[in-house]
């Protein structure tokens, strides 16, 4: 079934490379239809998943290079679900927001189908080598999509964004070779990696949880490796940026859970330091997202904050945390796809991202005032917003931990709800500016995509019973490891 | 013998208040989308309306009739809300006699008011508005008639405060309209903080808040502790069946259109209260000191209205205060215990008064003689009837208690506000509007003491990011990966000369030498 889920974008890829490059409305209806085929896929695989088991399931494993040890096998458990269902769900988003793009719309669509295909690869990989090919196999199209269609600093900024996370592969490259070595029967299989990992000495497997941290951590971003962030998201073509932001982003973390697992001591041994990046994290990407005028780079940084609880979850090692920290992966998967979705589209009628610009825009486009102060809201955790019960959790958690230490957690709340009112008030209140005068209003296609994405938002703060229970199951395993 | 089988599993009864819900949805919707205006729209509103009512009635008379040939289902547990940890809100309902049959009487008087108001409202502005209004209040009531705890009732209980707002304040355009929709929401808050506060404790000293966990744990309460709770329902009950301290809110409320004071006021949400109490039976046994307080309240009640419905001169306000009496007078029952019948004397007494108040607008029609003027004991004594004309001066009296100390400590919180909050957080309001509208170019600015520690913050977390993290960003990575790049170039421009080749390969064997 997984296979299937990988197959469909990566041969609509192909089928849209078949197509004329001059149809161009045809193409975009290809890549809709293609990848809302896969969303209903992996909803549909709902109904073969047994939410009560722990272990991972939909199993299927083929030799891949014997010699080498390596399989092509997938799996999906309660962690990686939700994120498969994030990544159908924003691919089908992005490409539902990407009726902007005039020009090579082929190559476009092509390059985002391959995409999907390689995020979803990452999420369902049950095999380091596997997941580490899906891994970089994101690059190339995230490359090229910055590249060619992306802004005016968009050169510097794809090659940017390509150095930094190469940078970051090496090292978790050669953690993963080493593990590779060290495993009893040379496989590159999760477990067998785990296996082999767990009989090394302490100190080694501190070294080697540094290195898959740098790898994940530039991705992610953690504080000191987040330098491509900005200008990325900055220069990105807004579609990409949902994508970017929205799943992209949540790679590095799902890479850092899975790191927790196979390296549990080295895990526990560094707690300390996953916790203070975590705090540093939080504060640092909220005062410098509070520091912004521009839109889009402001959306970035809130990213990093957001992302720190992500961490602050993971670092708390026990079971309320990781909870919170795979809830807080799909929450702001939704609320970040929504903001750059929105913000996108605003740049796309006004050409003009500063704040300063924009004026009682409430008057002239309803529709959007009510989305985007909806996604603020969200974006800012209030309650009956999925962020709010993923942040109650990593804060419960934390606390467990580290006691009144996660009141930092509460100071980057504060922060980014500054941040939030600000920017409603200046999108939406003051003296009405006269460039603004006479945008449309967003199209049925626009409303679409920001309803979904603020249903699954609202939805999940007030009803995430299920969600909780689906990943509480597999994280359960996870915490037993610490003894939490 | 075979036993007879159920036609409607117990379940199917969420869908008696979901559907009018829907309705209202629908017709929201409707709206937004641009349609739902005209004779087509109207139309469209009516079949909804109708509709999903009808099969409201259809739904409880079967279960109804399935009750009283199989036995009651009684509580009617579907699962939680959400839970955490060892306290959950549940998700349950009550269908026995009294919830059924008041819920089946209830709809056709809802019935038959959304049937009058289709063309009593014909061609009117707000026709969807209203239809929105009358169907939120007609899924609100039925939640707090088949509720099986005090949550779903509280859901209930508040759609219908929020239905009364709207529909009061119909005639938005009119201030006294909107002021009164204000003044009967305001009134009946006090009566939630009494639900509240009833679910509170209830969940502190009996761990739950459905009706058999209230009902089993009210003998083992101290009377104290069951009178507190009780005090907190009985609160709620007397707001919103507009008792003696809260009647005059009732009479504001007359000001939206006919069907809807008909459905409201005169038939069916006065009688909430009343169905809470005899609802709450077994506390209200634990508590005699609030049972008595009912009934006396309920006596005065009324007496009330009765006084003051004889001085009315307007057909509306006389059939209000006529129910107002004979609501004082089911509390006067509940007060004795004689809770069945106080909910007989409601079903009957809703059914009558529905048909009254839909009346009403052709009363003058009807008469033919002039009204009867006061009795003549009232006009005897001057100062009773001044008394009953004022109605007994309540409101000025709660504006006195009430509103006119909160006005003076809002003003007292205000001046702190201005003078030290404002100046630790922030500008004063009025300031920055001002700024606001004069000067557009500070976007980033930190106010007050604590927002400029952030913009210092900011400005040298900013400072360092430009410095140190984005350095790559700004180009700088890449001109080093160039020079590199030269350097290796000259490197192997070297190598390819063969002099330098052969220097290479000796001196590797050199090394391996």
């Amino acid at each position: 079934m997984l296979k299937i889920l990988l197959l469909l974008p990566l041969l609509g890829a192909l089928f849209i490379s078949a197509l004329p490059g001059r149809r161009a409305r045809l193409i975009r209806q290809a890549a809709l239809v293609i990848s809302g085929a896969t969303l209903a896929w992996s909803i549909w695989l709902a109904s073969a998943f047994d939410p009560s088991h722990a272990d991972v399931q939909l199993v299927e494993s083929h030799s891949w290079n014997p010699r080498l040890g390596s399989a092509f096998s997938l799996a999906v458990d309660g962690i990686s679900l939700p994120l498969v269902w994030l990544a159908t769900l924003l691919a089908f988003i992005a490409i539902l927001a990407s009726g902007g793009i005039r020009e090579r719309v082929k190559g476009y669509y092509l390059l985002l189908l391959l995409l999907e295909c390689a995020m979803l690869g990452v999420f369902t990989a049950r095999d380091w080598s596997l997941f580490y090919v899906f891994w970089e196999l994101t690059l190339l199209p995230l490359f090229f999509l910055i590249d060619r269609w992306g802004g005016l600093g968009r050169q510097k900024a794809a090659l940017n964004f390509v150095l930094y996370t190469m940078g970051g592969s090496v090292f978790m490259l050669i953690a993963l070779l080493m593990l590779y070595d060290a495993s009893p029967g040379h496989s590159f299989d999760m477990d067998a990696i785990r296996r082999g990992a767990l009989a090394l000495p302490e100190t080694a497997q501190v070294t080697l949880f540094l290195a898959l941290l740098i790898g994940f951590g530039v991705k992610m971003p953690i504080f000191p490796l987040h330098g491509w962030l900005p200008l990325t998201h900055v220069e990105a073509p807004s579609p990409v940026s949902i994508l970017l932001s929205g799943i992209l982003l949540k790679m590095g973390s799902y890479g850092l859970i899975r790191a927790t697992w196979t390296l549990p001591a080295a895990a526990e041994a560094l707690q300390g330091v996953l916790m203070t990046l975590a705090m540093v994290s939080l504060v640092y990407g909220g005062v410098l997202a509070w520091q912004q005028r521009d839109l889009k780079a402001m959306i970035a940084y809130s990213s990093v904050s957001h992302m720190g609880v992500v961490l602050l979850g993971v670092a708390t090692l026990n079971s309320a945390g990781l909870i919170g920290a795979v809830m807080q992966m799909v929450a702001h998967g939704l609320v970040a796809g929504t903001l750059f979705l929105l913000a996108g589209l605003l740049y796309e009628r006004t050409h003009t991202r500063d704040l300063a610009d924009y004026g009682s825009l409430v008057a002239v486009m309803p529709r959007f005032a009510f989305f985007t102060i909806l996604a603020f809201i969200c974006a800012a955790g209030m309650p009956g917003s999925a962020g709010f019960v993923a942040e109650m959790h990593a804060l419960v958690g934390g606390f467990e931990r580290w006691g009144g230490w996660v009141v930092l957690l509460s100071l980057s709340v504060l922060i980014s709800m500054a941040y939030a009112i600000r920017t409603v008030g200046r999108l939406f209140t003051g003296p009405a500016s006269p460039r603004m005068q006479g945008l449309p209003d967003l199209s049925r296609s626009e409303m679409t995509a920001a309803l979904m994405l603020s249903f699954g938002s609202v939805a999940l703060g007030i009803h995430p019973g299920p969600m909780l229970d689906l990943i509480a199951t597999s994280v359960g395993r996870y915490a037993l490891l610490f003894g939490a | 013998m075979l036993m007879p089988v159920p036609i409607l599993p117990a379940e199917g009864v969420a869908l008696a208040p979901a559907l009018p819900l829907i309705a209202a949805l629908l017709i929201l919707g409707l709206r937004i989308a641009g349609r739902g205006v005209g004779e087509s729209g109207e139309r469209a509103i009516a079949r909804i309306t109708l509709g999903a009512n009808i099969a409201v009635e259809g739904l409880l008379i079967v279960f109804l009739l399935q009750g009283l040939i199989l036995g009651w289902p009684g509580h009617v547990d579907m699962g939680n809300w959400f839970a955490s940890g060892d306290w959950r809100l549940p998700l349950s309902f009550t269908l026995d006699g009294m919830s059924l049959g008041i819920a089946s009487v209830t709809t056709f008087i809802a019935l038959a008011a959304l049937k009058f108001s289709l063309t009593y409202m014909h061609r009117e502005a707000g026709f969807a508005r209203f239809f929105v209004g009358m169907n939120l209040f007609a899924g609100g009531i039925l939640l707090v008639l088949l509720a099986g705890n005090a949550i779903l009732l509280f859901t209930g209980w508040e759609l219908m405060g929020l239905a009364s707002w709207m529909l009061i304040g119909y005639a938005f355009e009119r201030p006294t309209a909107t002021l009164n929709a204000q003044r009967a929401f305001l009134t009946n808050r006090v009566g939630d903080a009494g639900l509240l506060l009833a679910m509170a404790l209830s969940f502190l000293w009996l761990g739950g808040i459905d009706w058999p966990t209230l009902e089993a744990g009210a003998p083992r309460l101290p009377t104290l502790y069951a009178s507190l709770i009780a005090l907190g329902f009985v609160t709620a009950a007397l707001a919103k069946s507009a008792q003696l301290p809260f009647t005059p809110w009732i009479a504001r409320a007359l000001e939206g259109p006919t069907p809807s004071s008909a459905l409201f006021y005169g038939a069916v949400m006065v009688h909430a209260g009343v169905f809470l109490l005899a609802r709450l039976g077994p506390l209200l046994a634990e508590a005699p000191g609030i049972s008595f307080l009912i009934a006396l309240l309920g006596a005065l009640t009324a007496c009330y209205g009765w006084l003051v419905g004889y001085v009315q001169s307007d057909v509306k306000s006389a059939l209000l205060y006529a129910t107002v009496s004979q609501v004082g007078l089911m509390f006067v029952a509940i007060g004795l215990g004689w809770f069945e019948l106080a909910a007989w004397h409601a079903a009957l007494h809703a059914l009558w008064r529905a048909w009254q108040f839909l009346s009403a607008p052709s009363y003058m029609h009807m008469l033919d003689a002039p009204t009867r003027p006061a009795p003549e004991w009232l006009r005897k004594h001057g100062w009773l009837y001044t008394a009953a004309l004022q109605r007994f001066w309540l409101e000025p009296l709660a504006d006195r208690l009430l509103t006119l100390p909160s006005r003076a400590l809002a003003r007292d919180l205000r001046a702190l506000d201005e003078n030290v909050v404002c100046a630790l957080v922030g500008m004063s309001e009025a300031q920055r509007v001002t700024e606001l509208l004069s000067t557009r170019e500070e976007v980033v600015k930190g106010r007050g003491v604590i927002g400029r520690m952030l913009a210092w913050s900011a400005h040298h977390l900013y400072r360092f990011e430009r410095r140190l993290v984005l350095q790559g960003g700004d180009g700088s990575l890449a001109k080093g990966l160039n020079r590199l790049g030269i350097w290796l170039r000259f490197v192997e421009s070297l190598l390819e000369q063969p002099r330098y080749l052969l220097v290479l390969i000796m001196a590797t064997v050199v090394v391996i030498l």
